[in-house]
């Protein structure tokens, strides 16, 4: 497992470069966002968190409802 | 494949490490001397050397960016106001493809001067660290205001700059 | 005498606020928006098989989604959300062995039951030259339970603008008064409260990629069993953690990009998951995107889980039959259609669950008679002005 994650670790290192700041576009489009859409972001963390037993991962505060 | 990612890193790290030694261009240095296209294919080259005693705003956009988006038609009301007293507005489009940039000129006519710097070879000349980032060049040939980002706000500060820089 | 934004730039203001890498990451939006989301959820019925008494339908949930985001001053950004669910059905009360010994179900209440919950909240953030700091504070009621919570995150750049490394804390109370106490002789009046911290560093690679890696930890005390099921104890505290990883990659030759979403979640409940979220974003014209997604998640059992109740076992002792808490896996697929005209955008979505415990990555020693099934459609809107 640590020699896998060791791997995966130096293949972003190896695709690692410095970008300069007018080399930013294609990071700068909506489908490159953290959280592209965040209301089904809230919309599915709610529906697992309440199917589930996992929660959490996000940065977002929850809202806690009478579900789990 | 770990060699390859070391020799990857560590040239990635020169490179990144000469960039930071190119000369920061900071106020009271003299501006790059520079000659670029125009976006516009049928345009002639936009050189710093055909505005002698001209005050210059250089301002480098692109289309992905929001503030810059924000920032030009402000720019060009400004242009408008201070053309006859000598004030050149030059906003250097870094946009790669061309194409998104020229997408974005399509919704919104602008009446200065737009370059095309899709390679960036003159925003590292001006050693760009931020979108947008403006320079106020004097009728001098000096950089008289150095300026990273924008916020509608900054117009009042960038305006009374030009006011105290144009020809006399 | 101010002019219309551009097309362009409404499209770029909202989503620059969650952007990785660009320069100027900490600029507050610069126009306003406004969000609707609704959304129908609705689980398939259960089976005789599964069930044979009583009520076979499960819950059907109808959800509205509220969101205004507006720039407050120079440096400052406002956000205002409001939610409101409707939700009828049945579910499970307590399981028995059927006629052959094997575990069925036997549903709560008659059909026709009916709650609804609003859920509020208001946060600021300011935006500088390196980072950006905000918190939100919020409130949920609905008949049976009543929730309030605050949050606080940081942000920090370095390296250019290329690394992010952020940091959220949150505290949740809340409090559930069961419904039909006294008659179902249930718990009157119960507390419970969370609190989580999170830590999380995002790196631009390169021109089209860019990672981020995250932990958080999660404390939750008071009541935590279910009230509502007849033979449900669980302990009085849980510690949770979570570790993820995501992955953002545009191919630019395809005009489509990949987010890929992994989590790893364990507690001490005994319970341990993985989570992988894939998503392809296809570019089809300048203002039409297809975007399928695929989901595999997997849950070991509790400690305490039990597919068959034991009503001799007293309740000093945690158990619980609550699916929620036994191994299955699950695998869902998704499409949304996303179009935008204008300072409008707007997102049809579809999406297909089903749980199962053949789909386990983890032993299933007990599997559950009650797991979920269900599709979910929702149609959201967004205008920026």
């Amino acid at each position: 497992m640590r020699l896998i994650l060791s791997f995966i670790m130096l293949a972003l290192l190896a695709a690692c470069s410095q970008v300069q700041p007018w080399e930013r576009g294609y990071l700068a489009k909506q489908e490159m966002a953290w959280d592209s859409d965040p209301l089904e972001r809230a919309l599915n963390d709610h529906i697992f968190f309440s199917k589930e037993a996992s929660s959490g991962g996000n940065t977002a505060a929850g809202g806690g409802c009478g579900c789990n | 494949m770990m060699k390859r990612g070391f020799l990857t890193l560590g040239l990635g790290l020169m490179t990144s490490a000469l960039v930071g030694l190119a000369h920061a261009v900071e106020e009271g240095d003299p501006a790059p001397d520079f000659s670029i296209p125009s976006i516009y294919a049928d345009q002639p080259a936009i050189a710093l050397a055909d505005m002698p005693g001209k005050t210059v705003y250089v301002d480098f956009w692109a289309s992905w960016c929001a503030p810059c988006l924000t920032s030009l038609p402000l720019y060009n009301d400004l242009y408008n106001k201070y053309r006859d007293q000598g004030l050149e507005v030059v906003a250097i489009n870094v946009d790669n493809p061309i194409e998104d940039g020229l997408d974005f000129l399509l919704d919104t006519p602008l009446d200065f001067l737009i370059p095309s710097d899709p390679e960036g070879d003159m925003a590292t000349q001006f050693n760009v660290i931020g979108m947008p980032s403006s320079y106020l060049i004097g009728p001098d040939g000096k950089v008289k205001l150095v300026h990273m980002g924008f916020r509608p706000t900054d117009m009042e500060m960038i305006e009374a700059a030009i006011v105290a820089n144009l020809p006399d | 005498m101010k002019k219309p934004a551009s097309r362009s730039l409404i499209a770029l203001s909202t989503s620059a606020l969650a952007l990785p890498g660009i320069a100027e990451a900490d600029a507050p939006p610069l126009t306003s928006s406004l969000s609707y989301k609704i959304s129908n959820y609705q689980e398939d019925d259960l089976s005789r098989e599964q069930v044979p008494f009583g009520e076979l339908e499960r819950y059907d949930i109808d959800v509205h989604q509220f969101q205004f985001v507006s720039p407050l001053g120079r440096d400052y950004a406002l956000f205002i959300d409001a939610n409101h669910e409707n939700m009828s059905g049945a579910s499970p009360w307590f399981s028995t062995a059927g006629s052959n010994g094997q575990p069925v179900i036997n549903m709560s209440g008659a059909s026709g039951i009916y709650d609804s919950r609003s859920e509020v909240s208001l946060g600021v953030r300011y935006y500088g030259a390196r980072g950006n700091i905000g918190g939100a504070i919020g409130y949920s009621e609905e008949n049976d339970y009543r929730a309030k919570y605050v949050s606080m995150s940081g942000s920090r750049n370095f390296n250019n603008d290329l690394t992010t490394l952020t940091v959220s804390l949150s505290h949740s109370d809340d409090s559930i008064f069961p419904s039909d106490a006294e008659r179902f002789n249930r718990v009157r009046h119960e507390n419970k409260q969370a609190s989580s911290v999170a830590v999380s560093l995002s790196q631009v690679l390169n021109p089209v990629a860019s990672f981020q890696t995250a932990l958080s930890l999660t404390g939750q005390s008071g009541y935590l069993s279910d009230p509502y099921k007849l033979q449900d104890s669980r302990p009085d505290g849980k510690t949770q953690i979570t570790f993820s990883n995501s992955l953002r990659y545009f191919f630019i030759k395809a005009d489509g990009a990949l987010q890929s979403d992994y989590r790893y979640y364990r507690d001490d409940f005994g319970i341990r998951s993985h989570t992988l979220d894939l998503s392809w974003f296809q570019n089809v014209t300048r203002s039409f995107k297809i975007v399928p997604m695929l989901r595999y998640y997997s849950q070991s059992a509790a400690d305490f889980y039990t597919n068959i109740d034991d009503f001799l076992k007293p309740l000093s002792e945690s158990q619980s039959s609550d699916y929620r808490l036994s191994a299955f896996g699950a695998v869902s697929g998704g499409l949304s259609f996303v179009t935008d005209f204008g300072g409008w955008s707007a997102t049809l979505t579809a999406e297909r669950y089903v749980a199962n415990e053949k789909y386990s990555a983890f032993t299933v020693a007990q599997p559950s008679p009650g797991l979920v099934q269900f599709t979910r459609l929702s149609l959201g809107v967004n205008y920026a002005f």
